[in-house]
């Protein structure tokens, strides 16, 4: 019956109204609210920056809707071993002849082009797994043998990205990787052998191999050693601004901290004090809300797929938003330690907002063709 | 069970049942995590709801209060000519933050302002350890020339800014360099002292380091400072994370009040005109009011520049006056010493007749008094002949007053010489005062360790020895023999806002100096200037005559000779610096300078109704009567011509009020 109605009216029409426009709604109602941060980054005044980011979300957005219409689910199968490779090959190529900036080395320059492989891991990674998983029995997940390739297609990427160095991203790779692990079906009793391990493992390491000078800038990262000047500072001065904005904040444009720049970073990866400065609590909440009920829409969107590849995907890709979500946010309120990473599609730049675009072109391509799973000679 | 197994030995499993499942537990693992978040996020608002510590620091970050520092009280003279004032001064400064080298671009400032690599290089030691975001000065006191020079090529030097400032300025630099002194930079002492005052220590200290402000160093700017320096105002302001102020509240501000203005005692023109008499000269004078105590004039040569000091003088400057033998920088009339030579022979006179010593009592001068083992030789190496009181002030006999001293006693001269002023503490608002010495036999015997001598009185008798009088002391000397015994004691500042000007009431009378010693003691003085031998006839000579209707002294014409004679009565002093004797016979000019005698005058005038005291040392000038006479006629002079005391004197309310009306 569905799919009967669904071969009566496949024309590219149709796949447009049939988008996930929930999706949509809230990936451009979080890009508005990137604009209107943007323009009181510039203290009220039509900068490039707010108009930058506007036309990057619309330029970025119309491109993955058009992919998400014009190719499905098979696609993303086929290209996900030869995307990963590629991904991979460029790690290298960064280790080798990678262009260092700010103090690490994560850029490559290919021509005009400045390309940052590691972000293009990010989504590497979710769909190379999901494919090794939607092609492996799954009897076979539980089995030690079974899970060194995926173990090694994670630890790959994640060692290449800590040499850069670049905690964060790293951070980023292996917990999406092992997101999609988990739900692939890992023992709990090789979960539990794993997490053993690790923590042993990072115990030993810390205590044994580390110089004292590695040692040291754990402890800072830990925050067991202060650093007041560097991102204590920064945090500092964050929890200042939160903690003094009140239920709904100073007034858009009326940031102390933030107009008078005691905060730093305020435009990348602290902009979510800003919000809550300007706008309080309630824009706090209403703007986590927002990612709240993006994620769940995304889970909504694998729980509704019908090949495992398109489930393992989708979830993956939700992981990696509330990966970026929390570890950002939790970072500006002192719940962890300062890493990098930014609040995508709000924070200025356009690394982070292609890397989660392009996430969502799998999401919404999945999601406009999940009664595809007939198709057995490529899914099945 | 023993059954064969099919097909594979694992378990059967269904990923989606497990990925659904999985997805679950994920996600509320997710959700837990955003309630970590919220939770956190609320938590700090409460906390700052509770202690308000996020909006307190908060606060702290963007306000900051700039201190204003007050414009310093103007300094003027009895007549409300302006001697100490506020004036603009330009500068080049440096905003480091917009300067990517300090070093190149410091150096292409001082190319242009004509100045070397070492000041450069001293430039931007001074510079890199002061705030990056504020304007600091790299020179003061620029020319408008250098100031143009700066001006016009800015578009090529990132980060250097002109400016101007308020700057202390003194118009007649040398002529009041020691009375008013000078400010300059608080230093870290002013600092360290500041902090010792418990209460008022912390905000003077905010105060003291606000770039712009001076304090007073030397002469009244110092000893007045807490008159002269006002109330500093504040601005709340609004700065951003570097400090650079963003805007201002203006409802927390609060204007400063310019310091209080000070009108001095003295008078213009004739503290100029007393200057410009020392030429070359090494000395100082001073001219007082008789009654009320007034300084008219009190000048110190050779005088130095105070506006070299107000932005830090340079070693070579400071050289210049630190090693001339004149000692410019040292206030010789309150720190200047001397030994007032036959000047103290008034003050014998009158001990002489205090102790009964007859009119016609006379002595006779052969050039020589033999006392105790040796020979005390009389000026003049003739002798005088007959010497009666009146003769012997006239020609300075010193073989009547070895004699004369030795019939008042030491004790009876000494207790008449501070009852004159000598050696009396006079407290005029300006540092270092000194009290100088009137050494008498109790005095002796606590201090040197022996018994007074008959030898020391004779000494005495010609105001020499172990005694010491200041310029300041000397006026007042000659004040009281003026005014006929009245206690006048001087003073140097008329009016301040915390003190009106009231003119002092009439001093008391001396005890114990009967008017008819004082009688005598007068004509001696009056015989200096004015008879025929007189020691000090060239400077009796003013050449001025009184107006029979006004009274006022106007100077001598062909038509106007019959008029009453404007006179003075004073008296020459030559006072030894080196041991007697030691340049006996030797001409004046084969002397080294500093082993000069000094020389000294004293005198009062006008004779028929005196007004004014004068006293004048030039320091190793040589005679009394042909160096110190001369100037103290040629001050006397102008100042019985100017008679400042009978003109209306400024009243500071006025001057304060043009100076509001003028800003």
């Amino acid at each position: 019956m569905t799919i009967a109605l669904n071969q009566g009216s496949n024309t590219l029409f149709d796949r447009f109204a049939k988008l996930n426009w929930g999706i949509i709604t809230i990936l451009c109602a979080i890009a508005f609210v990137g604009v209107l941060m943007h323009f009181s980054v510039s203290s009220g005044a039509w900068t490039d920056m707010p108009l930058t980011h506007a036309v990057r979300f619309a330029a970025m957005m119309s491109v993955i809707i058009l992919g998400a219409m014009l190719l499905d689910a098979r696609f993303w199968l086929a290209i996900a071993y030869p995307l990963y490779g590629a991904a991979l090959l460029l790690l290298v190529g960064v280790e080798l002849f990678g262009a260092t900036r700010m103090g690490a080395q994560r850029w490559l320059d290919i021509g005009p082009l400045s390309l940052q492989p590691s972000e293009l891991m990010k989504v590497a990674i979710v769909l190379a797994l999901a494919r090794y998983y939607h092609q492996l029995d799954a009897r076979k997940t539980g089995t030690v043998l079974w899970i060194v390739p995926a173990f090694l297609m994670i630890a790959a990427p994640v060692a290449l990205v800590m040499h850069q160095p670049d905690l964060g991203t790293a951070l980023m790779i292996l917990f999406a990787g092992v997101s999609i692990m988990f739900l692939g079906g890992l023992l709990w009793r090789v979960i539990a052998a794993g997490a053993i391990v690790a923590v042993g493992g990072a115990i030993f390491a810390y205590t044994s191999i580390l110089h004292e000078y590695q040692r040291d800038r754990v402890n800072v990262f830990l925050g067991i050693t202060d650093d007041p000047l560097g991102a204590g500072y920064h945090v500092l001065q964050s929890k200042i601004a939160i903690g003094s904005a009140g239920l709904f904040g100073r007034g858009y444009l009326q940031g102390t901290q933030s107009q008078l720049d005691f905060l730093p970073e305020k435009h990348t990866d602290f902009i979510f004090t800003m919000i809550v400065e300007e706008f309080g609590l309630v824009g706090g909440f209403l703007v986590l809300a927002l990612f709240g009920a993006l994620m769940a829409l995304t889970m909504q969107v694998a729980l509704r797929a019908r090949s495992l590849f398109g489930k393992l995907a989708a979830a993956g890709i939700a992981a990696t938003l509330a990966c970026y979500v929390f570890i950002n946010t939790a970072m500006v309120i002192g719940l962890v330690p300062v890493v990098g990473i930014p609040l995508p599609i709000i924070s200025y730049g356009g690394t982070a907002m292609f890397t989660l675009l392009a996430g969502y072109a799998i999401v919404l391509s999945i999601d406009l063709h999940r009664d595809q799973h007939g198709a057995r000679g490529w899914l099945w | 069970m023993k059954g064969k197994r099919v097909g594979s030995t694992l378990p059967k499993r269904d990923a989606n049942v497990i990925f659904n499942r999985r997805a679950a537990l994920l996600s509320f693992a997710g959700a837990g995590v955003m309630g970590a978040i919220l939770f956190r996020l609320g938590q700090l608002q409460a906390t700052n709801l509770i202690s308000r510590e996020y909006t307190a620091a908060a606060d702290e970050n963007r306000f900051d209060t700039r201190i204003v520092a007050p414009p310093r009280g103007i300094i003027y003279d009895r007549f409300g000519t302006i001697l100490a004032q506020t004036s603009k001064d330009y500068q080049v400064a440096v905003i480091q933050d917009d300067v990517d080298d300090l070093e190149e671009v410091v150096g292409r400032v001082g190319q242009i302002l004509g100045l070397n690599a070492e000041w450069a290089r001293r430039a931007v030691l001074r510079v890199r350890g002061s705030s990056r975001y504020e304007a600091q000065p790299l020179q003061e006191g620029l020319t408008w020339e250098q100031f143009n020079a700066i001006n016009v090529r800015l578009p090529e030097l990132r980060g250097i800014v002109a400016q101007s400032a308020d700057v202390r300025a003194y118009p007649y630099d040398i002529v009041y360099g020691h009375p008013i002194g000078y400010v300059q930079k608080p230093t870290q002492r002013d600092l360290d002292a500041a902090m010792a005052d418990p209460e008022q220590g912390q905000s003077r200290s905010v105060y003291l380091r606000n770039p712009h402000v001076r304090v007073g160093k030397a002469g009244l700017e110092a000893s007045m400072e807490d008159v002269l320096h006002g109330e500093a105002g504040w601005r709340k302001v609004i700065v951003n994370a570097r400090g650079v102020e963003q805007g201002e509240d203006e409802t927390e501000r609060r204007d400063p009040i310019r310091g209080s203005g000070v009108v001095l005692t003295l008078d213009h023109d004739l503290q100029r005109i007393a200057m410009q008499n020392f030429g070359e000269q090494s000395g100082s004078a001073v001219v007082m009011d008789i009654y009320s105590g007034d300084l008219l004039v009190m000048a110190s040569a050779p005088g130095f520049d105070p506006n070299l000091f107000v932005n830090g003088i340079s070693q070579a400057n400071f050289d210049g006056y630190n090693l001339d033998e004149k000692k410019p920088l040292y206030h010789k009339t309150v720190t200047g010493v001397y030994a007032p030579g036959s000047t103290f022979k008034m003050i014998v006179g009158i001990a002489a007749k205090q102790a009964g010593v007859e009119d016609n009592w006379a002595v006779g001068c052969s050039g020589g008094f033999f006392y105790g083992g040796r020979t005390f030789h009389c000026w003049r190496a003739g002798g005088h002949g007959r010497m009666n009181l009146h003769d012997a002030i006239k020609h300075s006999c010193d073989v009547y007053f070895y004699q004369a001293a030795l019939r008042a006693g030491p004790e009876r001269i000494a207790a008449v010489a501070r009852q004159f002023g000598l050696g009396e503490h006079f407290d005029i608002n300006v540092p270092n005062i000194r009290d100088g010495l009137i050494p008498d036999p109790v005095w002796w015997r606590a201090n040197r360790n022996e018994g007074w001598t008959g030898g020391l009185t004779v000494n005495y008798g010609i105001g020499q020895g172990a005694m010491g009088v200041t310029p300041l002391q000397l006026a007042v000397m000659a004040a009281r023999l003026g005014n006929n015994g009245l206690a006048v004691v001087p003073r140097l500042v008329r009016e301040t806002r915390a003190t009106a000007s009231v003119d002092p009431p009439r001093p008391p009378h001396i005890a114990g100096v009967e008017a008819e010693y004082l009688a005598r003691v007068r004509d001696g003085m009056y015989g200096v200037c004015n008879e025929p031998g007189g020691t000090a006839m060239r400077a009796g000579a003013l050449e001025l005559v009184r107006h029979p209707e006004t009274g006022a002294a106007v100077p001598l014409t062909a038509e106007n000779r019959s008029w009453q004679p404007v006179q003075i009565a004073g008296k020459t002093g030559t006072a030894q610096v080196r041991a007697l004797g030691s340049n006996r016979g030797r001409h004046f000019s084969t002397i080294e300078w500093r082993f000069r005698d000094n020389a000294l005058f004293c005198c009062f005038g006008p004779w028929h109704e005196p007004r004014y005291a004068c006293a004048v040392i030039v320091e190793h000038g040589g005679a009394g009567s042909s160096v110190a006479g001369p100037i103290a006629k040629e001050i006397m002079r102008a100042t019985l011509l100017r008679d400042p005391s009978r003109r209306e004197p400024a009243r500071l309310a006025q001057l304060e009020e043009q100076l509001g009306r003028s800003v």
